[in-house]
């Protein structure tokens, strides 16, 4: 609102008049002839070159990502190597890039003949086409949240508008299923990983595997492993790393050479500043646009590579809002529940939609910084979670900034000054020069790491009673066998149970007794 | 009615849920308003008030109803739940996108914008992500 300019010969009633968000004009600044209909970023736009407007940011985000090697040609016919995939949420943006992605590149395909086949041959120029043809992954996240509906038949009948398309539906809790694992990765041997928990019920900080396994079904896998994460912001993260994995597993198994998300630059921005809050620096650079490859067992043959593609990257929500306005695409929307997101995520998203209130450049500049930045060294390999680069020397790094153990037993006696929720993780016993156990730690980034065991003032559901002493991970954690990493099968070393102890202890009391009788 | 307008209302983009899930709406605004932009005497809508918000009594000035009196006027007599995902320090909660006649209030003077007979105002909401 307007307000006094201070100056003490105006008059006192005086308010000073209110900034344009716009230039001087209210002219189109494209076509310069009619009157602007919306505001962006201080550009004045009319309806007629708005559309045109954000369908060149969409291809100038995309295109030069297209060919599998660049060339010297100034404008390259673009021909993909592999299929394409599209993620969709059902959300404002993935909504527009199914609109945008069929109009471009899908419904100028040829007529077909009686055969099915295209008119002139499949070798005639016009039938040339850049992807061979696109599937369209939705995640379906009820199996999550208690009491919420499963969208998958409407998220289907959004699919269905656009026939060039094929729809492939996926749940959560495939991330626990076996089965679905065999399907994309043809291993059936893939164990089931599960960590220990404290007593707290929460996942220990060493992130040791446990000896037992429980037959859960994928549901009930799912919710142990959620139920067992420290913070709702783990949860909120979690639940975007598996709906993440699952998709890239997915178009990877079916030959797509580009996978497309439809991140508007508001939401990317949001997303780079969360995930550099939760640890996620690191990767930061993977969050704008990334080629990733499943990681294949040493002498194997590798992986096609998959180029991850933010094409309406450059596009705010706001206009995402009125192209979809303006071009009729309707939007389902995300479930009221699932859309009550909490904790840093939900946090920052209110901070950077105020301020692309009131200061609409700076969320771009977010962006654009996050463009820049660079790690210094090379990835040590990829987590095990969440299928991004890991930074090298991890545990070095937390163990040098982060107390383990007090050598000053009246010190360590005393732990009024340690939150209670925290005291039972600290062990006062262990000296700092023994060396770590092998864990699962050292195949996890920091950002998976801290999702795993941060702790907070903040207390989360403790684990559904009955369920056993451990939580089970997603299936791809096992991936390539953690055999050879040493953290699993005979001489990895890991820790066991207290009962698994007595019984080895016993039973090798037993047999020597045998033998010396 | 003499002395009243009508307003058409859409609403997109899931803020629908928050007036009753009906996405096309309309309401009958008296064609002066209190300049405080109370709302306590004005009970000329579509729809029936379930709660009033806004219950400070008029001062007795008033103006030309504006963008900024319907917004109260929607707030305390249209929406159904949750009054802070729409309104937030006596404007729109941001992340909310206003089109006047489709162009952007921010092109009409925002709230100062004089409303008139039959303007189509659609509230959209920008908030579910990609």
């Amino acid at each position: 609102m307007s307000s006094s300019c201070g100056n003490p010969a105006a008059d006192e009633q005086a308010l000073m008049p209110r900034r344009l968000k716009f230039g001087n004009t209210k002219d189109c600044v494209r076509c310069r002839f009619k009157l602007g209909n919306i505001v962006i970023r201080h550009a004045v736009y009319c309806k007629e070159c708005f559309t045109p407007m954000v369908d060149m940011k969409f291809r100038k985000a995309l295109e030069p990502s297209v060919n599998a090697r660049a060339g010297t040609s100034k404008r390259p016919k673009l021909k993909a190597s592999g299929n394409l995939c599209l993620g969709f949420s059902g959300g404002l943006g993935s909504s527009i890039l199914l609109d945008i992605v069929h109009n471009t590149y899908f419904s100028t395909r040829p007529p077909l003949d009686d055969s099915g086949k295209p008119r002139g041959g499949t070798n005639h120029p016009r039938n040339a086409s850049v992807w061979p043809s696109c599937i369209v992954c939705y995640v379906e996240v009820c199996g999550a949240f208690a009491g919420m509906q499963d969208r998958t038949e409407d998220i289907r009948s959004v699919v269905e508008r656009y026939p060039s398309f094929d729809f492939v539906p996926l749940r959560i809790e495939d991330a626990f299923d076996g089965s679905w694992w065999t399907t994309v990765s043809g291993s059936n041997t893939t164990p089931q990983i599960w960590l220990e928990l404290g007593k707290d019920g929460l996942i220990t900080d060493g992130l040791h595997v446990a000896s037992e396994v429980n037959g859960l079904t994928p549901v009930e896998a799912m919710r142990s492993y959620l139920s067992s994460l420290p913070t709702q912001t783990a949860i909120s993260s979690a639940l975007q790393n598996l709906t993440r994995v699952l998709i890239l597993h997915t178009a990877h198994s079916r030959g797509s050479s580009h996978l497309l998300f439809g991140s508007s630059l508001t939401s990317l921005s949001i997303a780079l500043l969360s995930s550099i809050s939760q640890g996620g620096g690191y990767a930061i650079r993977e969050e704008l646009q990334e080629e990733w490859a499943p990681v294949v067992a040493s002498g194997s043959k590798p992986s096609n590579v998959l180029r991850i593609v933010r094409p309406l990257r450059d596009v705010t929500a706001k206009e995402c809002a009125v192209y979809a306005w303006w071009n009729n695409i309707s939007v389902i929307g995300r479930d009221k529940q699932r859309r009550a997101i909490l904790g840093i995520a939900a946090l920052t998203k209110n901070f950077v939609v105020g301020l692309e209130k009131d200061y609409p450049s700076t969320v771009s500049t977010i962006a654009r910084t996050c463009e820049k930045l660079e790690p210094k060294d090379a990835p040590s390999g990829q987590c095990r979670l969440c299928k991004r680069p890991m930074q090298s020397a991890i545990q070095e790094w937390k163990s040098r900034i982060s107390i383990r153990s007090y050598s000053d037993e009246k010190l360590a006696a005393d732990l009024a000054h340690i939150p209670s929720a925290c005291r039972s993780v600290l062990d006062s016993s262990t000296p700092s020069h023994v060396p770590l156990l092998p864990s699962l730690t050292d195949f996890l980034c920091y950002s998976c790491h801290t999702t795993l065991t941060s702790r907070s003032s903040r207390g989360v559901k403790q684990s559904v009673p009955g369920v056993s002493s451990a939580t089970p991970l997603p299936i791809w954690v096992a991936d390539r066998g953690l055999y050879e990493d040493g953290l699993m099968g005979i001489g990895a070393r890991r820790k066991i149970s207290e009962e698994e102890m007595l019984h080895t202890v016993a039973k090798f009391l037993t047999d020597n007794q045998a033998c010396e009788e | 009615m003499a002395g009243t307008i009508t307003i058409k209302l859409v609403f997109s983009g899931g803020l629908e849920l928050l007036f009753g899930n009906e996405q096309n709406q309309s309401v009958l605004i008296p064609s002066f308003v209190p300049s405080d932009n109370s709302t306590h005497s004005s009970s000329s809508s579509s729809s029936s008030a379930t709660s009033s918000h806004n219950d400070i009594p008029s001062t007795g000035e008033t103006k030309a109803a504006d963008l900024e009196y319907l917004i109260y006027h929607l707030r305390d007599h249209l929406l159904k739940e949750r009054p802070e995902l729409f309104m937030e320090n006596g404007t729109i909660r941001p992340g909310i996108l206003v089109l006047i006649n489709n162009t952007d209030w921010e092109l009409e003077g925002e709230g100062s914008y004089q409303l008139c007979n039959n303007d189509e105002i659609v509230f959209i909401s920008t908030l579910h992500g990609g």
